[in-house]
């Protein structure tokens, strides 16, 4: 018998760009500790019995093995740690490693501490950076950056789909104006502004259809959360915990022009699909999920979600693929603002990647850690109003993404 | 004695490669400094300090078992792959097969022809420190012969507003004086004889937004 995963607390530093935010990793993960023990007293570092780090690229950290240094100003010794890296998902899958740890039997109080400083270069720097994840004999070399292959799979996806680019710049005001409620998101804190679908237009084009505001932030950040066993969670959490009843991960191509046929998914899901154009991984993520939280109508079934909108495009693509929408309804199902705050599904209240900020490996944490606030009621404490309050939620989805749609998880998570 | 007879053994199991033919086209900017620390700022407060840190290597790729693809584009060739169980194709090769109940069978090299089909493309206006003087670039994934998979390359001698799904491509190289065995070495052009349908709204978008790109790299030095 499988143990239940409770989350139990968690918090992140305000998300920057530059020197305004937190200035030093340590220092970002020792203050996300103290808030989270400021929710829960409870709770002491002596409880803790794994640690899991979730950072990218080393590129940007300048620093091997940079969780050793955490670690250690956490006052950890003798505490196991390791760390995980899975591109985009890395928050994602440094949840799931936790949750497996505590599944098991084998640990029952598990801190994840995810970060990335990716302001330690310039921004088309940056964006180099990120794209090394990318195969660079093949794509770096000629794309160059993410976006570039996020558009042309995107570009045939809104064609296929009936999508137009205002459908889509609609989710890129939606998150950056729900991010307007909270303060410790980078948009809130440094262009500060309610935007239109006008504006999105107008934004400056970055790949065709993916203009400047279609695209998420590159971000500073540090985010914990604290996973455990339900023994615990109703030790230092009784009125608050959160489960984690469903979770999934799955994989595809590195290289999107790689999935038109591929044998592994002509056989899940018939020929044709993903193509360059579906995310396949988070399909097959969500069926996981789903199955293991015994979600038969998802859109009935889940009140609001935390996903990974790197661009609104894929926040689009992952709707459909979490069985949101399907080819004949997706537009309609954009049209009728479906995912705004007052929808039927709220994706994304803290703002997700365009308007919170996306330090990649601190990103899925911040997602469940957002999700976990709508659940156990916090939200007017952390965020500036209840406007960006998802009425009542009993159920919500975490999803984080990786590279082209190349590694994604999802997670069920329910107020007890 | 011993010695002797290791180094014999390792002799007659790996081969190494001679490399005989070396080019180098090295920018004048790539010192290999590796690590060191180049400056600071601090803030008038006298609380934050910067620390510049600057990281210059050099990496190999060593392309091993895929080398006869890169080598290929310096011959103005597109060196596939095919797995002679199935028969699938790919270009960007595999050296094993990829359909699991071929257990990893290695490939066979095939010649490709010089033409593709677009998949799907975009118009990129921003992109990588790198590239940046040479936008707009058109991006297409394009399917090269028979290949199972598609290829990303930039898409030349077409506006950016005329590109078109399903449209017939040729494979272009550069001058073999310019190769350097990466796919940089060929672009896709549209094929002969075709021509841009009449201008639409769609291509009016692409136009409004590609313009100002055009403008915005005139001022890049």
């Amino acid at each position: 018998m499988l143990r239940k995963v409770c989350i139990v607390g968690g918090a992140t530093t305000p998300f920057d760009y530059g020197p305004t935010g937190f200035e030093s990793i340590e220092g970002g993960a020792a203050e996300c500790v103290r808030e989270t023990q400021r929710d829960i007293p409870e709770f002491s570092l002596r409880d803790i019995d794994l640690m899991i780090y979730s950072h990218f690229s080393v590129h940007f950290g300048h620093q091997l093995a940079a969780e050793w240094i955490i670690h250690d100003h956490l006052g950890l010794v003798g505490i196991p740690h390791y760390r995980v890296e899975n591109g985009g998902n890395t928050g994602g899958s440094a949840l799931y490693a936790a949750a497996l740890a505590v599944m098991s039997g084998h640990h029952d109080v598990v801190g994840v501490v995810g970060w990335e400083t990716m302001d330690s270069v310039s921004q088309s720097q940056g964006s180099e950076f990120i794209a090394m994840a990318s195969d660079i004999r093949y794509e770096l070399i000629v794309g160059g950056i993410y976006p570039i292959y996020y558009a042309a799979m995107a570009n045939k996806w809104m064609k296929d789909n009936n999508v137009t680019e205002e459908d889509v710049a609609s989710i890129s005001a939606k998150n950056r104006n729900n991010a307007m409620d909270n303060p410790k998101a980078q948009w809130y804190r440094n262009e500060h502004k309610y935007i239109t679908v006008e504006d999105v237009m107008n934004s400056r084009l970055i790949s065709y259809p993916i203009k400047k505001y279609d695209c998420c932030l590159m971000s500073r950040g540090v985010a914990f959360v604290l996973v455990c066993s339900e023994e615990y969670a109703k030790k230092v959490n009784p009125d608050g915990y959160v489960t984690i009843d469903g979770m999934g991960l799955s994989s595809c191509t590195i290289r999107a022009g790689d999935r038109l046929n591929f044998p592994g998914w002509t056989e899940r899901y018939g020929s044709g699909y993903p193509e360059m154009t579906e995310f396949g991984a988070c399909r097959n993520a969500a069926d996981q999920a789903y199955k293991m939280a015994d979600i038969k109508n998802p859109l009935n079934e889940i009140d609001f979600g935390e996903i990974h909108d790197a661009f609104s495009t894929s926040e689009a693509q992952i709707y459909k693929a979490l069985y949101l929408a399907d080819e004949n309804n997706i537009a309609q199902f954009l049209r009728d603002k479906t995912t705004h705050m007052y929808g039927e599904i709220p994706m994304n209240p803290g703002g997700g990647l365009m308007g919170y900020g996306h330090p990649v490996g601190a990103t899925g944490l911040m997602s469940a850690i957002e999700c976990f606030y709508q659940l156990s009621g916090m939200i007017p404490q952390k965020h500036l109003s209840k406007k960006t309050e998802v009425s009542d939620p009993e159920c919500g989805i975490v999803n984080s993404h990786a590279g082209t749609g190349t590694s994604i998880s999802n997670f069920i998570i329910r107020r007890v | 004695m011993n010695e002797t007879v290791v180094l014999k053994r390792k002799d007659r199991i790996v081969k190494k490669p001679d490399f005989t033919e070396k080019k180098s086209y090295r920018p004048v900017n790539v010192k290999e400094t590796g690590l060191s620390f180049i400056g600071h700022e601090i803030s008038e407060d006298g609380n934050v300090m910067n620390q510049f840190f600057h990281y210059d290597q050099l990496y190999t790729i060593r392309h091993g078992w895929n080398s006869k693809f890169f080598k290929g584009l310096l011959e103005g060739k597109i060196w596939g792959t095919r797995c002679p169980k199935c028969g699938d194709t790919w270009v960007p090769v595999r050296t094993h097969c990829w359909n699991l109940d071929c257990n990893l069978e290695k490939t066979e090299w095939v010649e490709m022809p010089l033409n593709g089909k677009v998949h799907t493309w975009t118009v990129a206006g921003w992109s990588g420190r790198s590239s940046l003087k040479r936008l707009p670039i058109i991006l297409v994934y394009a399917v090269i012969g028979k290949s199972k998979v598609a290829i990303a390359n930039e898409l030349h001698g077409i506006k950016p507003w005329d590109v078109e799904f399903e449209m017939s491509l040729k494979v272009v190289f550069k001058p073999e004086e310019d190769r350097i065995g990466a796919v940089t070495d060929f672009h896709f052009e549209p094929a002969d004889g075709w021509e841009p349908s009449p201008i639409h709204q769609e291509k009016e978008r692409i136009k409004e937004l590609v313009e100002p790109v055009y403008k915005w790299v005139k001022t890049l030095k």
